[in-house]
This record gives structure tokens, sequence and C-alpha cells, in this order.
């Protein structure tokens, strides 16, 4: 059978999908029929978003032809190349078992990785593979298909490498159509940053004397149309390393609302969530000091939260970033505290100066009488470490009355107030008039 | 229950006492908010976002000359803010509105007359170079945003330190260590992240944000690992090759940067000595007619 000039896609001479899915299934059939053995590799470019932004699509597909040169030569002439995607290849091996299979990607692995130069920019290129070797009876779908879902286990684990499949957890159709959705939000991100469609809101520490302890930010996204919800974006953001910008986007932006709230009379302290990414970056301690100096705010009205996860790898640039900001006087508050890797000694060590409960004690409540005997006694043991206590997550006057019971200090959730934008807390505060500090 | 660390519990009063309200990021104009709305619409009301720049009239004429200018790039001139918005699109009509306005959103502005002039030859010359050297991803209305911006947060530094004149003076002549390196031995930040976060205040896109923070970054700039997209590279090459012709050309204040970064940026614009020299002549006569 000839490859007619339309089957070949243009750029890397390799089929392109639709050719390729047919020529896949004579593969399959072929390595059936013979007993032969057939591997099947799934590959894909890392970065390639970033190459495309960074060179244009003009340098973009000069990567995806020199890749396709690498292949090309690595790869024993009898292997059937195909271009599945726009940085997406396939190569079917045929009379490859598991072992030769992988020893010849990882061969091309560090073949694909010599640098390659583009506009006088060197890069090293790098790809996650993913392997499939044919079982017997396996239909010609089902085996690309688990190559693709062994590409994106190695494109989950930070690219650059190489899964065989069935050693990767088993994923699923979900799981691959997860990490699809996850590149879409990478780009709604990117695109987020530059359009205006972030936003904070904002929801009330509310102490239980009623004054307003502090008043959390909290980020929102609004795409044309739609909202993407800061569970889905949050930890795409982090994996991605875009967290860093937006962390610093809010951070000026929340600095500037804590300098509104105090030129309305409102003086209230605004707590900004910071990421691990950020904190363990050398440029955390200059980007919050600049966003207090722009927005000419006291450090006194700035609380950072942090979650506990923080603790599990303290860093030297963590340790020095929370140094310098306690220095400078912003206040540290641990989020969600309880839930994830309690540990004790942390506490012990921390800088932090408030403690957030869990909402997950919080729900419980009152009904569990443990999880009542636990809030009570964290909130004893935060005030013994001069910690300010808050519980998160109230939502009903039953929930209000237990946590008064446990005497915390302060009460965050639905039950006073839910996230509100910028105008609607300023109002809010406004109507409590009462100065939170 | 409160600590008496700073963070918690020092009296607010006081420490509100010490905060000066003029000293602070200039506000982003309520024009780009608009455009920003527009944007997120599925269809975006050309005609409404022309109407609000046409209300402004002193934006309008100021929009249509920026766009009209050789250092802008494009070749159709246009007549009208409506022929304006459908030649640049709503995107780069809200960054040719941000490089219009910043000037103006500084409050006392006339202070620093000198910083914006060469702020605003640098801009031109960059926009004009964007054009000659054409590299990939490399916009000329972006070169002319970028230069105004590049180092606006030396504006936001000195009016907030009154010392931070003697800290540029020192790093404008070091001639070995990073300008920034200079700033950070004596201010909590430097001039580069202050930039950027305003930046991004004003929704610049991605490249422009980047390629202020790392404008003195030679690491950055020359190697691929460091993750900084090729336009932004682009970006400071362009304004650092035009800064150094207008040290050349006009004889002004000289700075290291060129000693540090000319190379780099030479090579990411693929000019070579002659054809250096041979931009020196060319954009004597472009600063001439501007000034």
């Amino acid at each position: 059978m000839h490859d007619t000039g339309s089957d070949l896609d243009p750029i890397t001479g390799f089929l392109n999908r639709i050719a390729g899915l047919s020529a896949a299934s004579r593969s399959v059939a072929r390595a059936e029929s013979t007993g032969d053995g057939l591997a099947v590799l799934w590959l894909d470019i890392d970065r390639f978003r970033q190459i495309n932004q960074s060179f244009g699509h003009v340098g973009g597909d000069r990567v995806i032809a020199e890749v396709a040169k690498r292949l090309r030569q690595t790869l024993s002439a009898d292997c059937l190349l195909l271009r599945m995607g726009s940085d997406e290849f396939v190569a079917l091996m045929p009379s490859l078992q598991r072992q030769t299979a992988t020893e010849v990607c990882q061969r091309l692995l560090a073949a694909i990785e010599s640098p390659l130069a583009i506009d006088d920019l060197l890069m090293h290129p790098s790809v996650s593979m993913g392997i499939a070797v044919h079982a017997a009876g396996e239909d010609p779908l089902s085996l690309l298909e688990r190559a693709d879902r062994a590409m994106i286990e190695a494109k989950r684990r930070g690219g650059k490498r190489l899964i065989v499949s069935g050693d990767e957890p088993v994923a699923g159709r979900l799981g691959v159509q997860l990490a699809r959705d996850e590149l879409a939000i990478e780009a709604d991100l990117h695109k987020a940053l530059e359009s205006g469609c972030l936003a904070l809101e904002y929801q009330p520490l509310v102490g239980l004397d009623g004054r307003i302890e502090a008043v959390e930010a909290l980020m929102r996204c609004d795409l044309p149309g739609r909202r993407l919800m800061p569970g889905k974006f949050i930890p795409v953001a982090e994996k991605t390393g875009l967290i860093v910008r937006l962390g610093e986007w809010s951070l000026l932006q929340g600095a500037q609302f804590a300098a509104r709230l105090r030129d309305e009379g409102v003086a209230t302290r605004v707590a900004i969530n910071v990421s691990r990414a950020q904190l363990n970056s050398r440029s955390f301690t200059p980007a919050l000091q600049a966003a207090l100096i722009c927005a000419n705010v006291a450090p006194a009205l700035i609380e950072l939260e942090f979650t506990e996860s923080l603790f599990l790898d303290l860093s030297e640039i963590v340790q020095g970033n929370l140094r310098s900001a306690r220095l400078a006087g912003v206040g540290m508050a641990i989020d969600d505290f309880g839930y994830g890797y309690s540990c004790l000694a942390n506490l012990k060590d921390l800088p932090a100066n408030k403690l957030k409960l869990d909402r997950s004690f919080i729900k419980v409540l009152p009904a569990d009488r443990r999880a009542y005997a636990v809030v009570k006694a964290m909130a004893m043991l935060g005030r013994e470490l001069g910690m300010t206590v808050v519980a998160e997550g109230v939502e009903t006057a039953e929930q209000q009355a237990a946590v008064e019971g446990a005497a915390v200090d302060a009460v965050q959730g639905y039950f006073h107030a839910r996230p509100m934008p910028e105008e609607a807390m300023l109002a809010w505060l406004k109507e409590k008039n009462t100065h939170a500090l | 229950m409160r600590s008496d660390t700073p963070g918690g519990g020092r009296r607010l009063d006081e420490v509100l006492e010490r905060t000066i309200r003029d000293i602070d990021i200039p506000p982003r104009p309520t024009i780009i908010d608009r455009i920003c709305h527009e944007m997120r619409q599925d269809q975006p009301n050309f005609k409404y976002i022309g109407e609000q720049i046409s209300a402004d009239v002193s934006l309008a004429a100021a929009l249509i000359k920026t766009v009209n200018s050789p250092y802008f790039g494009f070749r159709r001139r246009c007549r009208s803010v409506h022929e304006a918005l459908l030649m640049l699109g709503l995107d780069a009509t809200s960054r040719a509105i941000a490089a219009i306005s910043l000037r103006e959103a500084f409050p006392g502005s006339a202070h620093y007359e000198r910083f914006w002039q060469a702020s605003a030859q640098i801009a031109a010359l960059s926009g004009w170079l964007a054009q000659l050297v054409r590299k990939s991803g490399l916009r000329a209305d972006d070169a002319y945003t970028y230069g105004l911006f590049r180092d606006c947060g030396i504006v936001i530094l000195l009016r907030r330190f009154p010392d931070y004149m003697a800290t540029l003076d020192r790093a404008n002549h070091e001639a070995e260590r990073a300008f920034t390196d200079i700033e950070v031995e004596v201010l909590p930040t430097n001039h580069s992240v202050v930039g950027s976060l305003l930046a991004q205040n004003w929704w610049l896109p991605e490249e422009i944000c980047l390629a202020i923070r790392y404008h003195h970054d030679r690491d950055a700039i020359e190697q691929f690992e460091s993750g900084l997209p090729a336009a932004s590279r682009y970006l400071v090459a362009a304004s650092q090759t035009a800064e150094h012709i207008l040290q050349q050309v006009t004889g002004g204040s000289h700075t290291e940067e060129w000693h540090k970064l000319g190379s780099s940026s030479q090579r990411l614009l693929g000019l070579d000595e002659s054809a250096l020299g041979d931009l020196y002549d060319r954009g004597a006569a472009l600063i001439a007619s501007n000034s």
C-alpha cells in the first residue's frame, strides 16, 4: 500500500492522524498474525505552548520538524511514524518487546534533548513518552490509548521522562480527560492575566466580640460567558508555576484594597493567600515589598495565609521569606489547620500569629462531640501559643454557638457573610462601622 | 487573643499615621477597565468603546496620533477613533491607551520631566528598531509601550524613598553587578519588580510584564531555561539598544547597561557592529525629528 502525498504531514513527512490510524490498524493485525510483538510509543513535546509563545508558530514548527528528524534518526527504518496532533507523535515499533522498546526510547529521550538553536537562542527540547506493548487480542485503539495514557502520566510527573503502560496508576478515561482539561485551564489563566478577567472577593473574619478581625481575599476568574472556579484553577496554577504571577497580582490587589479600606475609615487587615511555590521563590520578598510600597499600605494591614503543607519541606528560601515578612510586620495565618499534615512541632516553631481551624471540624458541629473536643483543645493550644484562633466554615447558628463554647477568637463562614466583591465588602464594613483592630 | 508582634497588636492608629496618602501607585485608567469588560463579552461592542474613548477629547486625539506615529508600526493611517479600534483591536487599543495614560497617571509627574522625556525617546526608538530587526513575536507597538513602562518603577521608588536618587546614581555606574543588585542593598525591593507589578495591574500582556521584571537580568535574557518568552527577550534587547543609541547620539547620561547587556542585545536582534554603527546615524535623524 502506498501513501499518497495528502496522507503525509507536510512539516514532518510522517503520516497524518487519519492515514496513521488505518496504518496502525494494519500493523496491529500483522503483529497479531505473526506473533512478533509490537510496541507503541506516544510522544508529546514538553512546554510546547511556551515554545510557540516564545518563538512564534514558525519557530514551533521548526522544533516539531527537528524532533521528527531525531525520531527518524534514532528509530529503526521499519518503524511507522505518525503525527497525531500539533505536538504529538506516535511510533509503531514492530518486533519489539517491552525491554528493548524501553531501551530504544531511553536513547531517543537523550537524542531529543541535545540542544537546538532557534533565532539565536539555544533550547533543549524535552518530551514526555508513553509506551504500550501489544497484548494478544488487543485492538489498535486500546493499544494507542494505553500509550497515550502512559504519556499523560509522564507529563503529569513533570515531563522529560518515559512511562511504560502498566506502570502508571490506572487513570482511566477520566484521568486522561482531566489532564486535557488542565491544559485548557492553563491557557485560560494566561488569557485572564492580560484581559482583566481576575478579581478578588472578600469574606470577613468576625471576632466573637463583634469586631472585624480581617477580611480574606479570594481569587475569582470570570472568563467570557463562564466562571472558572478556584478549586479548578488554583491546582493547575500551582502545577504550572502560574500561581506565582497570580499570587503577585493578588498581593498588590489586596494591598490596594487594604489602603482603600483605611482611606474610607474602616481600616481592616486584608488576608492574602500565598502558595508554596511563591514562598519558595527568591522574588517573593521583593514582590511583597513592592506591593506594600505601590499600595502605600502599612505591613500591619496585610496578613499572609498559607497552609501547613508548606512545612513539609521547609527550604531555606521559604524560611528567609517568612522571616523577612515577619520582620516587616506582616501578619501570618496558618490556613486549613488540622486537615493535612498537622504537626505540633511545626506549630511550636511557626512564625504565625493566627491559626485557622479547618472547616472539616466545624462542619460536623455541634453533633460530633469528639470534633468539638478537638476544636476546644486547639483553641486553647493556639491561645497558649499567643495566636488568634479562627473557626472556618461556620454556616449555622448552632455551629456559631458551638465554636463560641469552644472559645475560639473569631469566626469565618456563610453564617456571617459570603465572599463578596470589593464594593459590597466596603459597604458591609461601613455598615458594621467597627474598626477592626 | 492577640499577640504583641507588630503584625498582630501594635496600635493601628499609630501605624497608620506614618502613611501618607499622596505616595501611591498610579491608578489604572477606567477606560482600560471598560475595554477589558467589553473583551469579556461574546460580541464586544466596538461602537460603545469608541464612544467612551471619544468622550475624552484629548485621549482620542492622543490615540490617533500614537497609532499614526512611525514608531507604532502601522502602515495605514487612521483618521478616527473608530478606525483606530478596528485597526488595533481591543487588546492593542488597551495597551496604546496604557502607554498614553502612564505619565499623566503619575501625580506630580512634572518633577520627573527629564525622566519621562528619556522614556519617550527610548520608547520611540524601540518601536522603530522593532520594525527594522523583524523578529518573530516582536511587535513595534509593544516595543513602544514597553519602552515607556520599563523604568516606571523608578518614579514610584523616587517618590517613596528620598535617598533613592543616590542609589540610582551608584547603580548607573556599576560596571559588573546587575543594576537591581545595587538597589536591593539598600531597598526592600527593586524598580523592575515594582514596574512589573504596575504593568500587571494595568493588564499589560505577559511578555511586557516579564520583560520589565527581567530587564537587568542577563541570565534570564540569554538562557532558554529561564523560561522567559522570546518576545520578552527581544523587548529587552530592543529597548537596551534604543537606550544605547540615544546615549551615543545625544551624549546624555551614560549608564553601564550596554557594557553588561549590549552583546546579548546585539546577538538577540542580529545586529553586528556595522549594522549598529549604521543605526546611530539613522537614530540621530529620528531623535532630531522627534524633539
